[in-house]
Parts: structure tokens; sequence; C-alpha cells
């Protein structure tokens, strides 16, 4: 299909679109078909399995029914079956239909292969899924503002931090691979669209189809075991915890298909004189972090599937009684869970690092090194996973090698941090939006670096672990780490996404509130954490009372930080000013085609001369800028 | 060139100040500000709380280094406007990278050397005779029993002070952790394993088990009293005990 789209041009818009045919292959047609699907399994199976109350076998597949129904709905299989039954090949014109042309918004809520509309889909979910998962943190905060149960019950608070934390955990995973890597990476890289167009599709409506499933939770008395759902306690909790099992098995297959994608389109699909070494830093990052992924995220769906079968069957994988182990479920889970913080930070290391040139007027300081860096955290993070488990009881010779291999992975880290300091070093530095997030991230993300190693040390993590300070320190890395950096991103691709600028007075204020109240509730949280504070409790000791109360209020400014983020992202986008194609002088593809982007995103696909960060004037005695100072960009 | 070594020369000496400075408040917060660790009644609290202090010193440079050198850019070169020229087209510094590569893998290797030193502290029982404690969590309650007194049990921890503990930890339901924070000692207790921690509390005083593993609906009350006495007044208690059990 591919090979389609590159032979033609663009061609004059698609000929008219009926009315039925958007009503079909969109997120109502899933709905139509979705819905039934699930009512039908669960009153068959409610019928099978005996009367009485709902019990978890029929509400896991009706939720399994659910999300197939709701694929087939949105016309996911559409291609796949016509292909099976040998009909005829699409047509161009009816690829460029299936990418969106001339259906206006419409496309957004449709099956639509074009990586621009999925990339803002993937923005779009992520950022209601920090919304939900914020107003979980913000109801978890005020909670404990205080001690003593008194806001909610014990049993409400309990499944407010598991639906915090893999909210924030989904939605951080796809942040910037799903927006980014995919409206931006094809144009970085001189491609009209991804490989797979409609795998594509494919990943974000797999991913959106839990959602709903993942939000009905607490309608089935919710999973009272944090995010983390140890077994066997998960295997003992509400019927929620199903939820959580069938929300885990469809996101591993989304980023399975999101990650093979990227992969492959990179590996492919690079415009003439595109090289690996010429390749932007983000677009190294985005491919460490899906080949990691696709590595590691099978043993999150492995656990989920045999937690079921301990739930439905009663197998006892996991109960001591039956010949089970804790520690097998801990394993699986951490298995995937350690590289999975990497899957996350890549992507926001390579954002920092492509921003960073832009508005340093600089040269990425040691690119190559940096990818080492970038590569060599990608590789040793898959021998880290066991440091969760110190305190486990387990074998004491297995603790020296983990940490061993979690404190090496500091020294490819560093990499990247030279990296960034190098390149802002004498630099003309330009305090735009992203760039002050870019900043951010250097303060936070340096924090929750050094006390990764108290952690990584066993014997201060064996007072640490299971503590607030935890918590306080994944926080400093994902949330001021790796979601600065995301909030950074959208402020840089805003313009070419949403084709205006944001308003910067209140990106500004909106950034000082999060910057300051972010270190505030954590500053404050590493103190309770030290002092003996565990995670996950909603009610604790009068000698936490302080701290509690200076990081809930450190909450308050974050939580209205991120309501200014909603509204300037979306007055702006509707009424900003209009962005120039090129508002911060930027030197990668994506900047160099028109904005809006037009469908198939080049007339003629260019042909690469030189590095992307060629910025900067050429010093008198360097020896090492012996390269060329244009780019070729074909005409319009 | 010679205004950018200058410029090098004052981003050391800026950074060596912030460096200092840094280190004098992380000893002041940690050595005379009433302890950022709760009080600590082993030896092996103590070595906690010391490599809590040793890491921060050790960070601080480190984290000096990047912020430094990040501020002193912005503050030298930065500007909301659109700059009007581009900065040197500098690709890389080869003894720079090899530089910041050897002293990061150092300040590695040694955290690395030191954590392993320790390790023996948390897995080998102590000299001398131990006493042994079986814990047993359930939820939502530690059991204490005692195998070298008749297997007396209690749901509060009492101590002799000074004498080595050996504790067997385990559970009958759930995955819980055994958490003495005074002692800094915490190991999970899994059902169908018993796991060991091992402890000498020195210091007198009333402290408190908590779970640290989420173990559901009342994790947060799953507390015990940990009382440390001394020998005559555990004697005492422990005849008390076995009294009541019989």
């Amino acid at each position: 299909m591919t090979t389609v789209l590159e032979n033609h041009g663009p061609s004059a818009a698609s000929s008219g679109s009926t009315r039925a045919s958007y009503l079909s292959r969109s997120i109502l047609s899933g709905i139509a078909v979705g819905v039934p699907a699930a009512l039908i399994t669960f009153y068959i199976c409610h019928l099978v399995v005996g009367p009485g109350s709902v019990r978890n076998t029929e509400l896991t597949l009706a939720y399994i029914a659910w999300a197939v129904g709701f694929l087939v709905g949105v016309g996911a299989f559409n291609r796949p079956v016509s292909w099976a039954l040998a009909r005829p090949e699409p047509t161009h014109e009816q690829e460029r239909e299936l990418a969106g042309a001339g259906q206006g918004a419409w496309r957004y809520f449709r099956y639509t292969t074009d990586h621009k509309v999925v990339g803002i889909q993937y923005l779009v979910v992520t950022m209601v899924l920090f919304a939900a998962g914020g107003i979980a943190a913000m109801m978890i905060r005020f909670e404990v503002a205080q001690p003593g149960a008194k806001i909610f019950s014990i049993q409400i608070y309990n499944t407010l931090i598991g639906m915090h934390g893999l909210m924030m955990i989904v939605a951080t995973i796809i942040m910037i691979t799903g927006a980014f890597g995919n409206f931006v990476v094809p144009i970085m890289i001189g491609a009209r669209d991804m490989a797979f167009p409609r795998l594509n599709a494919l990943s974000f409506w797999l991913l959106f189809s839990v959602i709903p499933i993942f939000l009905s939770a607490p309608f089935f008395g919710g999973f009272q075991t944090g995010w983390t759902a140890y077994a066997p306690l998960s295997v003992q909790t509400s019927l929620g915890m199903d939820a959580y099992s069938v929300t885990i098995l469809f996101f591993v297959l989304s980023t399975a298909v999101a990650a093979i994608n990227l992969v492959t389109t990179v590996v492919t699909m690079r415009a003439p004189g595109m090289s690996w070494v010429r390749l932007p830093i983000l677009v190294w990052s985005l491919v460490a972090s899906s080949v990691l992924g696709v590595f590691v995220m099978p043993a999150f769906l492995a656990s989920q599937y045999l937690v079921q079968l301990d739930r439905t069957l009663g197998t006892g994988f996991f109960e001591a009684a039956q010949g089970g182990s804790d520690w097998l479920y801990e394993h699986l889970f951490w298995f995937m869970g350690h590289p999975e913080v990497y899957v996350i930070v890549l992507p926001a290391f390579g954002a920092v690092l492509e921003m960073i040139p832009v508005f340093s007027r600089k040269p990425l300081f040691g690119y190559k090194v940096a990818i080492g860096g970038i590569v060599g955290v990608a590789g040793l993070s898959v021998l880290v996973w066991a440091h969760h488990m110190f305190v486990t009881g387990w074998s004491p010779t297995a603790s020296g090698p983990f940490m061993l291999t979690t404190e090496l992975i500091s020294i490819p880290t560093g990499l990247a941090f030279l990296a960034a300091v190098g390149t802002i070093w004498r630099g003309r530095v330009w305090l735009t939006m992203p760039m002050m997030y870019v900043l951010a991230f250097l303060w936070n993300f340096a924090i929750g670096g050094v006390t990764g190693l108290y952690l990584a040390d066993v014997p201060l993590d064996v007072q640490l672990h299971g503590s607030l300070f935890v918590t306080a320190h994944f926080h400093y890395t994902l949330m001021g780490g790796a979601m600065m950096a995301f909030l950074g991103a959208v402020y840089y691709w805003f313009p070419k996404m949403s084709g205006r600028m944001y308003d910067d007075g209140m990106a500004r204020i909106q950034f000082w509130l999060l910057q300051i109240g972010f270190n505030v509730t954590f500053l404050a949280m590493f103190y309770v954490g030290l002092q003996g504070e565990p995670r996950r409790v909603g009610d604790y000791a009068n000698k936490f009372a302080t701290g509690n109360m200076v990081s809930s209020i450190g909450a308050t400014l974050l939580v209205v930080s991120m309501v200014l983020f909603w509204y300037n992202l979306i007055v702006s986008a509707r009424s900003g000013t209009k962005a120039t194609s090129n508002p911060w002088n930027a030197k990668t593809l994506e900047w160099l085609v028109p904005t809006p982007v037009p469908l198939e995103n080049f007339d003629k696909i260019p042909t690469i001369t030189e590095g992307p960060y060629e910025y900067g004037y050429l010093m008198e005695d360097s020896s090492s800028s012996k390269r060329g100072v244009t780019k070729e960009q074909s005409s319009e | 060139m010679g205004r950018y070594s200058r410029e090098a020369k004052t981003v050391t000496i800026i950074w060596a100040i912030f460096t200092v400075l840094g280190v004098l408040l992380t000893l002041f917060a940690h050595r005379l500000l009433p302890g950022l660790f709760p009080v600590a009644a082993s030896s092996l609290a103590r070595t906690q709380d010391f490599t809590l202090g040793l890491f921060t010193v050790l960070g601080v440079p480190v984290a000096m280094l990047v912020w430094v050198i990040a501020a002193y850019s912005v503050a030298v070169g930065g500007s909301r406007e659109m700059p009007s020229d581009e900065g040197p087209r500098i690709h890389g510094n080869f003894k720079v990278q090899i530089a910041w590569l050897t002293s990061s893998a150092a300040l590695c290797i040694g955290l690395i050397v030191y954590g392993l030193a320790l390790l023996p502290e948390i897995y080998t029982p102590h000299a001398g005779n131990n006493l042994v404690v079986d814990v047993t969590g359930q939820q939502w309650q530690w059991t204490f029993s005692y195998p070298g007194y008749g297997n007396a049990t209690s749901t509060t921890l009492e101590l002799p002070v000074g004498e080595p503990v050996t504790f067997n930890v385990t559970s009958v339901d759930v995955t819980h952790s055994f958490w003495v924070p005074a002692f800094g000692v915490k190991v999970d207790a899994n059902g169908g394993e018993v796991t060991n921690a091992y402890v000498v509390p020195d210091v007198l005083g009333n402290y408190t088990v908590r779970c640290a593993e989420f173990c559901g609906l009342y994790h947060a009350y799953m507390q015990a009293p940990v009382h440390v006495v001394t020998a005559s007044v555990f004697s005492a208690w422990i005849s008390g005990v076995q009294g009541t059990n019989a």
C-alpha cells in the first residue's frame, strides 16, 4: 500500500462521500457493534455459568467481546477480510479516502490512516488520560492532606491509587511515541506516511477500546491492589480487577502494533540521504523505546493472563498452597515494569535533545555519544528489573548483580545529560516555552536520577523500599522529567500540528505554577518517606501530617496549572494567531513542509545532504566543520 | 578562544562554590536538623542514615554540574527574543566526553563497591545467641511468637536491648512486608515461604512495625507496637505472655 502512495503525487480531493459512509468505519459504528456484542456475550455466559450474581467469567468475556466488536464496527478488519476473500487491491483514491481526505474534523473520529490524524488522536487521548489520572491524583492528595480517612472510604481510596497509577502509566507510555512518533516522525525522515497505515489506526483504536473498560472498574468494586496489582492480592480482589487485566491485554497488543510499525517505518522509509547518522535524535530514541517495548511488554500480558486464569479457573499460579509463588508474579511484572519506565523516559530524552539545539542555536553536542547513551540505557534496562525485589526475602546472592546493573545504567544516562548541557553551553539560548520545559526537565530529572542511586543501593533500599520516598523519586523522573519533556514537546510542535500559536503569557504562568507546585509536592513527599510513611496509605500517624499538608498544597498548584494548560491549548487551537510554517527557525524536515501539512506530506521526497542540527557559525580554527551548509529541499 | 577558556574557568568556580554550599547545606540538614530519618535504633539504621548523607554529598556536585552549566549559559546567552546570531558550531569535544565518561564511571563503580561491601550486614545473622521471633502477617495484623519460649505469642513485638534477633517472616494470605523503620529492617512476608531479617536493637524505646507492601483494604492500619526493653523487663513480659497463652 505504501508503494501506491509513493508512486503518486497528491491528486484532486476524492469524490464526494455520502452521508452513510461517514457513519461507517467510525466511532459510532464501533459502538453500535461493540455494545450489543458485549451484552449478548454477557447474557449467554451468565446462562451457561448459571444464575446468581455477576462473576468474573462473564464480565471478562463481555469486556473482550466489547473490544473485538468495537474493532469490527470501526472497520479494523475490513481490509484483512477483503484480502482473505481475494478482492481487488484498493486504488490510490480509496487509500486517500481511508486517510481522511475531504472528511473535515470527522476524520478524527474514524478509522483514519493518515499518520497526522493518528498523532492528534493519540495526543487528545493522552491529555484526557492525564486529566482523568490527574483528577484521581487530586482526590488522593485531598484525602491524605490530613490524617484520618475523612473524605472517602478507605475502599475508594485504595481503588483511586491504582486508577491514578495505571492511567498515568498508560498516558506516559503513549504521550511522546503516540503523539509525536506518529505526527512528526514520518515527516522528519521524509516519508509520506507510516509503513503500515492501517496498523497505525489499529494501534490507536485498540487503545481507545480499553478506555471504557478501564473506567468501568469502579462500578464493579474497583481493584484494591494499586497499579502493580501484586498477586495473590489481585486474585482475591473485587470484580474491578477484570477491567484492569483486560485493559492490559489490549493495551499490550496496541503497543506491540505501534512499535513494530514505527521501527519498520524508520528502517525502510527514510528519504534518500537520510542515513542513520543524520536521523534526528528523537527518531533514535523512539526506535530504541519501541524495540524495548516489543521485548518487555508481553511479560505484562502474560502476567495478567495468568492472573485471569487464577481468578476464573483457580489455577493457582500465584497461590503458595497450590504450588504457586507470589515471586513469579513480581518477576513477570517487573520484567516489564522497569524497562517500561525507560520506554517512557527514552522518548523524553529524545524530545529534550531534539529541542535543545534549536533553542541554543548550536549543533547537538556529541550526537553519536548521545545515541550511544540512549542505546546503552535501552540495553541495560532489561537487566535491572529485580531491583524492585531486594526486600522480597529472595536469594541474597541475587541482590549484588542487580545492584550492579542498576547503578551502571547511570553511566549511559549521564551521556545523554552531557549532550544536553554540552549543547546549551555557549549557546544563544532562546527562552521559548519549550526551552523552559527543557530546563525544568534538567532540574527535576537530576533530582530523580540522584535519588534513584539511593534506591539502587541495597542496604539503603531496605529502609526506603515501599515508602513514599520511592513515590516521590519516580514522580521526579516520570512527571518532573518525562512529562515536562512532553509538555515542552506539545508547545514545540503545537504550531505545526494546529497551525496556530499558543498564548505565551498564559503558558509562562502555567509553567511556573507547574514547576513550583511539582517541587513542593514531591520534596515534601521525600521528607515523609524518609520519616517512614509507607506508600498507598489513606490514613497515617500524626507525625506525618505537616509534610502531607505541604504536599497537598503543592498539588493544588499542579491542578490549577494543568487546567490552564488545557484551556490554553483548546482556545489557541481555535483562535490563536496563525503560525508560520517554521516559527522556531528549525532545520528538521517537519518545519520545512507547509502548515497545515498536506496529506502525504511531500510533493517530492526530499534528498538529505547533512545532519539535522547544523546550526551555528563556523569557528575559524575548527577542523570539525567540513559539512555542507544548505539542505536541499525539493520545490513545492 | 581566549574568551571561551575564561568562561570555562568562571563556570568551574561557580560550580565549586555551589557544590561547597550544597554540601554544607546537606550536612546541616542531615546532621543538625532533628533527623531526616526516624530514630535510628540499630547499627543498620545508622549505616543507612550515613549512606543517605554520603550519597547526597556525592550527588551534589553531579547535579550542580548540570544546573550550573545550564544556568550560566542561560544567564549569559539567554533571551526571550529570537537570537539574532547563532552559537558556535561545536559538534563535540573528545576530551570533555572522555572526562565525563570516566568520572561518572568511577563514581558509579565506587557506589557499587560501597553497596556490595555492606550487603552482608542485611543478609547474615549477628554473632551470638540469637533470639528467634516468628513473624506472621495476615490481613491485616501482625503476630509474633517466640519459639525459644514455648511459642509464646503476642501482637506486640517485645525485644531485649542489645541482644541479636533473627526474624522468621511469613504470611498466611497475600504478600505483606515486615518493616521496622527504627531498625532499618524490612523483608516481605510471602505465603509459603519463610524469609529472614536480622537486627540488634540497641536503643531503648517504643517503635512501630508497619506493613510496607500494599495488602488490601486495611493496609494502612496494619501496624504493631515494638518495645525495646531491658533484659529483666523482657523476662517478666515473656513469662507473663507464656502464662496467658497457657
